[in-house]
C-alpha cells in the first residue's frame, strides 16, 4: 500500500500482487489469530465480569476472591462454565462425582438452540464474508435479513391457502419461500451495491442506514397491513407447521431442524466453490484485493460490485427465510441482531466461506450459553454482545499477536508473518474509502 | 457557508462540487416556500408544515439533537484529516451518553463534588470514557496496524454490547431510569457553536492543524520535517474520542436518561455524523450546517408524529436516514485525505 504505483507493466506482477495479502497471512495464521482473539476477548470478559460484580450491588456474594477476601456478585468462573458446558446441554459434571454427565445425549434442549443459533449465522455469516471478499463492507445483512424474512412470511402466507396441505405441499413452500427471501434480501442488497458502483456512496453508511429504512418499513408494513389478527406484539400470521423445517431428533422447542443446517453446510461448500473456483468469484476475489488490477484484467468492478452485493444480500435474505421457517414460524417484530453476529462470524472465520462453519458454531456456543447465564447467572446475557465487538477488534489487528510472538520468542505459526508486517497488514483492508 | 479567506476554504472552494451547493440552495428554497404557503394557507398541510419548521420548540429540539451529529462530525474531521478514519464514532457517541447519565445518577442531581455540580461531572466523565475508547482504537490502529474500518466496526459493536450490558450490572435494565433532569437546548446549541468555531481555527490557522492535515494526505512529509506522525494521528483521533464525548453526554443529559434498547438512543447518529462531515466537506461549518439540516429533520419527524397525521410514526421516522443515503449518493466521491486508511511506517 505504500507503494503509490503499484505493477502497472504486466500480468505476473498483477498475479502476484493479487495474491500477495492471501499467502502473507497463511491459513494457519489466521487460525492462530482467530484462536487467540477468542481467548484474548474470553479473558476480557472475565474481567468485566469480575469488575462489574465489584460495582454491583447484591445482598451475598458469589464468589470470594481468594487472598485478598474480596466479594464479588458475579463469578466469572461459574459464568464461563456455565456457557461452554450450558451451550452444549451441560455434557461435564460440574460440582458432582465423574468428568462426564452421565444422562447427557446430544439432542438436548441446550445444544439444539446452539446449532439453531449455528445455522442462522453460517447464512449471515455468508453473506459478510462474500461482500468482503469482494472488497465490500456489508454492514446491512441485517436489513437485508429483515426484508427477506419477510418476504418468505408473505409468500407462504400467500401460497399455502392455494396448495393442498401435506409434506409434498411444505416442501414447495419452503423452497419458493426461501426463494423470495433471497430475492428480498438479494434486491435490498443490490441498492447499496449500485449506490457504491454508480454513486460512490460509501457501502458502511448505506448499509447501516438501509438497516434502520428496512426495520422501519417492514415493521409498518406488518402493523398496518399484515398483522395477526388478535396479536399483542407486530408480527404476522404462523405460517403453516408443514411449511416449516422439521425438528428432527432434537425436541420441537429447540427451533432447531439438522435439515437447515445440512443446507446451510450445502450452502457453504457452494460458496467455496463459487468464490474459488468460478470465472465471477475470480473477478470478486480480484476486485477485493485490488480493485485497479481488476479493471486491469478485464474485470467490470462497477457490476462485480453489485453482483457481489446482490448475492450477500440474497445470503442475508435466506438466513431470514430459515430464520421466519425453521426458528420462530412468522415474522416478528423483534428481529435477534443476527446480522451483526454474522460480521464477527465472517471475520473470525478469515472471510473464507469454509472458515465460516466453525466460526459460526463457535459463535452458537457463545449466544446459545449466552441464554444459559440468563436462566442460571445474573449476569447480563449483554456480555456476548459485548465479546462479540472484542472477538472483532483482536481480529483485526494481527501485528499485536506477531508482537507478542515475537516477544515471547514463539516462530512459528504466530511470527510467519513478522518478514513483512507493513505488506501484510496494509494489504489486506481493501479499499478503503469514505 | 465557509469563510472565503481561509486558504483551506479557497483550496476545497475549488473541489466543491455544484450539487452541494445546489442542495444548500435548495433547502432554503424549500424552507421560503414552505414559509411563503404557511402564511398564505394557514389551514392546509403547508400550515401545519411551517407551523412546525418555524416553531421554537422544533428549533429546540433541532439543537439537542444536532449537537451528537456536529461534535462527533468534528472529531471525524480531526481523526480523518490526520489520516485515520474513525468509523466507530457512533460507538464513542453511545459510551459517553451512558457514562454520562452513570456519572450524574452516583453523583447525585443537584449534588456536587468539591463544588463542582453534578451535570458537570456527568460531562467530564463521559469525555473521558469516549477519550479512552477512542484512544484504544488509536492504539489498534497506530500501534497495531489494524484495518482501520474494522477496527471502527468493532469499536461501534463493543459500545452497542457493553453500555447496555453496564446499565443491567447498574440499573437492572437496559434502560436507565430517567434523572429528572435535563440539559437546556441553549447548552446545546452554545457548545455546538463553540465547538464548530475552534475546530475551524484550529485546522485552518494553527501549526497543530497543518500538521494534521499533513499527516493524512502526506504523512512522509511531515516526518521529513522531524514531526511525529504517530502523535499527530494521535492527537487526531483522541480529539475524535473528546468531541464525540461532548455529543454523546449532550444527548443524553438532554433528556436525562440512557436508551439501550435496540440500537440504543443514538440511534446511528455517528454514522450520519459521518456522512455530515462528507457533505460539509471536512469544513467544520459545512458539517455544521449539514447536522443541523440532519438533525431538522429528525426533528420535524417528531413534531409530526404529535401532529396525528394520518402516516405511521415509524415511517416518518425513517426520514432522515433516507435523506441520508440520497446526500451520501449525491455527494459521492469526496476528497478525503490521501494517505486515510493507510498505515504509515515511520522511515528510521
Amino acid at each position: 500500500m505504500s507503494d503509490p504505483n503499484p505493477d502497472a507493466d504486466g500480468d505476473p506482477s498483477v498475479f502476484a500482487r493479487v495474491v500477495a495479502p492471501f499467502v502473507d497471512r497463511s491459513v494457519a495464521e489466521r487460525l492462530v489469530i482467530s484462536v487467540a482473539a477468542i481467548f484474548l476477548s474470553i479473558l476480557v470478559g472475565f474481567a468485566l465480569v469480575l469488575v462489574s460484580g465489584r460495582i454491583a450491588e447484591c445482598s451475598t456474594a458469589a464468589w470470594t476472591m481468594p487472598i485478598t477476601g474480596l466479594g464479588f456478585c458475579y463469578n466469572p468462573f461459574e459464568v464461563y462454565v456455565v456457557l461452554f458446558n450450558g451451550a452444549l446441554g451441560y455434557p461435564f459434571a460440574v460440582g458432582d462425582p465423574g468428568l462426564f454427565n452421565p444422562g447427557w445425549t446430544p439432542f438436548n434442549l441446550s445444544f439444539g438452540l446452539t446449532l439453531s443459533e449455528t445455522t442462522l449465522l453460517i447464512f449471515t455469516g455468508l453473506s459478510v464474508a462474500v461482500a468482503f471478499r469482494a472488497g465490500l463492507f456489508n454492514i446491512g445483512t441485517q436489513g437485508q435479513l429483515v426484508v427477506g424474512a419477510l418476504a418468505t412470511a408473505l409468500t407462504v402466507l400467500a401460497l399455502a391457502p392455494l396448495l393442498p396441505a401435506g409434506p409434498v405441499a411444505g416442501l414447495v413452500l419452503i423452497v419458493v419461500g426461501t426463494a423470495a427471501g433471497a430475492v428480498g434480501g438479494g434486491l435490498w442488497g443490490a441498492i447499496p451495491g449500485a449506490l457504491k458502483a454508480y454513486a460512490d456512496a460509501n457501502e458502511v453508511i448505506t448499509t447501516i442506514m438501509l438497516n434502520f429504512v428496512a426495520a422501519n418499513v417492514a415493521y409498518v408494513l406488518v402493523l398496518e397491513v399484515f398483522r395477526a389478527e388478535g396479536s399483542s406484539v407486530v408480527a404476522t400470521r404462523y405460517v403453516p407447521e408443514y411449511a416449516q423445517f422439521p425438528s428432527v431428533l432434537f425436541p420441537a422447542s429447540t427451533d432447531f431442524a439438522l435439515i437447515a443446517l445440512l443446507v446451510g453446510v450445502a450452502f457453504i461448500g457452494a460458496l467455496y466453490y463459487f468464490v474459488e473456483h468460478t470465472s465471477l468469484g475470480y473477478d470478486l476475489r480480484t476486485s477485493g484485493v485490488q480493485a485497479a488490477a481488476a479493471e486491469y484484467g478485464g474485470v467490470n468492478a462497477k457490476l462485480t460490485t453489485v453482483r457481489a452485493m446482490t448475492l450477500s444480500g440474497a445470503l442475508g435474505g435466506i438466513g431470514g427465510s430459515v430464520w421466519v421457517l425453521m426458528s420462530e414460524g412468522r415474522w416478528m417484530a423483534s428481529i435477534p441482531d443476527l446480522g451483526f453476529d454474522g460480521i464477527t462470524v465472517s471475520i473470525l472465520a478469515g472471510n473464507n466461506p469454509i472458515g465460516v462453519l466453525p466460526a459460526a458454531f463457535l459463535f452458537g456456543i457463545l449466544k446459545g450459553g449466552a441464554l444459559e447465564i440468563g436462566f442460571r447467572t445474573d449476569v447480563p446475557t449483554e456480555l456476548v454482545a459485548v465479546l462479540r465487538g472484542l472477538i472483532i477488534l483482536f481480529v483485526a489487528m494481527p501485528e499485536f499477536f506477531r508482537m507478542i510472538g515475537r516477544y515471547a520468542g514463539v516462530g512459528g505459526a504466530g511470527g510467519a508473518g513478522s518478514t513483512k508486517p507493513d505488506e501484510s497488514a496494509g494489504g489486506d483492508g481493501g479499499e478503503a474509502d469514505a | 457557508m465557509r469563510n472565503p479567506l481561509s486558504p483551506a476554504s479557497l483550496l476545497e472552494s475549488a473541489s466543491e462540487s455544484s450539487y452541494v451547493r445546489s442542495l444548500v440552495v435548495g433547502t432554503v428554497g424549500v424552507l421560503a416556500a414552505l414559509g411563503v404557503l404557511g402564511l398564505a394557507f394557514p389551514e392546509s398541510v403547508f400550515g401545519d408544515l411551517a407551523g412546525i419548521v418555524f416553531s421554537t420548540s422544533t428549533g429546540a429540539s433541532t439543537a439537542r439533537l444536532a449537537a451528537p451529529i456536529v461534535l462527533a462530525g468534528l472529531g471525524g474531521i480531526f481523526a480523518e484529516k490526520s489520516g485515520v478514519i474513525n468509523i466507530g464514532l457512533e460507538g464513542l457517541l453511545i459510551i459517553s451518553a451512558f457514562v454520562s447519565v452513570y456519572a450524574a445518577s452516583v453523583v447525585g442531581v443537584g449534588n456536587a463534588v468539591l463544588g463542582v455540580p453534578a451535570l458537570v461531572i456527568a460531562f467530564l466523565a463521559g469525555i473521558a470514557a469516549s477519550t479512552f475508547l477512542a484512544a484504544v482504537f488509536a492504539v489498534v490502529c497506530i500501534e497495531f496496524k489494524a484495518d482501520q474500518i474494522i477496527a471502527g466496526l468493532a469499536v461501534w459493536l463493543i459500545a452497542l454490547g457493553l453500555a447496555p450490558f453496564m446499565s443491567t450490572v447498574f440499573f437492572g435494565g437496559v434502560n436507565t431510569p430517567n434523572l429528572g433532569v435535563s440539559v437546556g437546548w441553549k447548552y446545546s446549541a452554545t457548545m455546538v457553536v463553540l465547538a464548530t468555531l475552534g475546530s475551524w481555527w484550529l485546522l485552518n490557522r494553527t501549526a497543530f492543524g497543518k500538521h494534521l492535515r499533513a499527516a493524512g494526505e502526506n504523512p512522509k512529509a511531515l516526518d521529513t520535517v522531524g514531526v511525529s506522525v504517530s502523535k499527530v494521528r494521535y492527537a487526531g483521533v483522541l480529539l475524535s474520542g473528546v468531541l464525540s464525548g461532548v455529543g454523546g453526554s449532550a444527548l443524553a443529559l438532554s433528556i436525562g436518561q440512557f436508551v439501550g434498547s435496540g440500537e440504543t438512543m443514538v440511534q446511528g447518529k455517528g454514522f450520519i455524523a459521518i456522512v455530515a462531515y462528507l457533505f460539509g466537506n471536512y469544513n467544520p461549518l459545512g458539517t455544521l450546517g449539514a447536522g443541523v439540516l440532519f438533525a431538522g429533520l429528525d426533528a420535524m419527524q417528531i413534531r409530526l408524529q404529535q401532529l396525528g397525521y394520518a402516516i405511521p410514526d415509524t415511517l416518518v421516522q425513517t426520514i432522515p436516514y433516507v435523506v441520508v443515503i440520497v446526500v451520501l449518493a449525491l455527494v459521492g466521491r469526496t476528497q478525503i485525505p490521501e494517505a486515510a486508511g493507510e498505515h504509515y511506517e515511520t522511515e528510521e
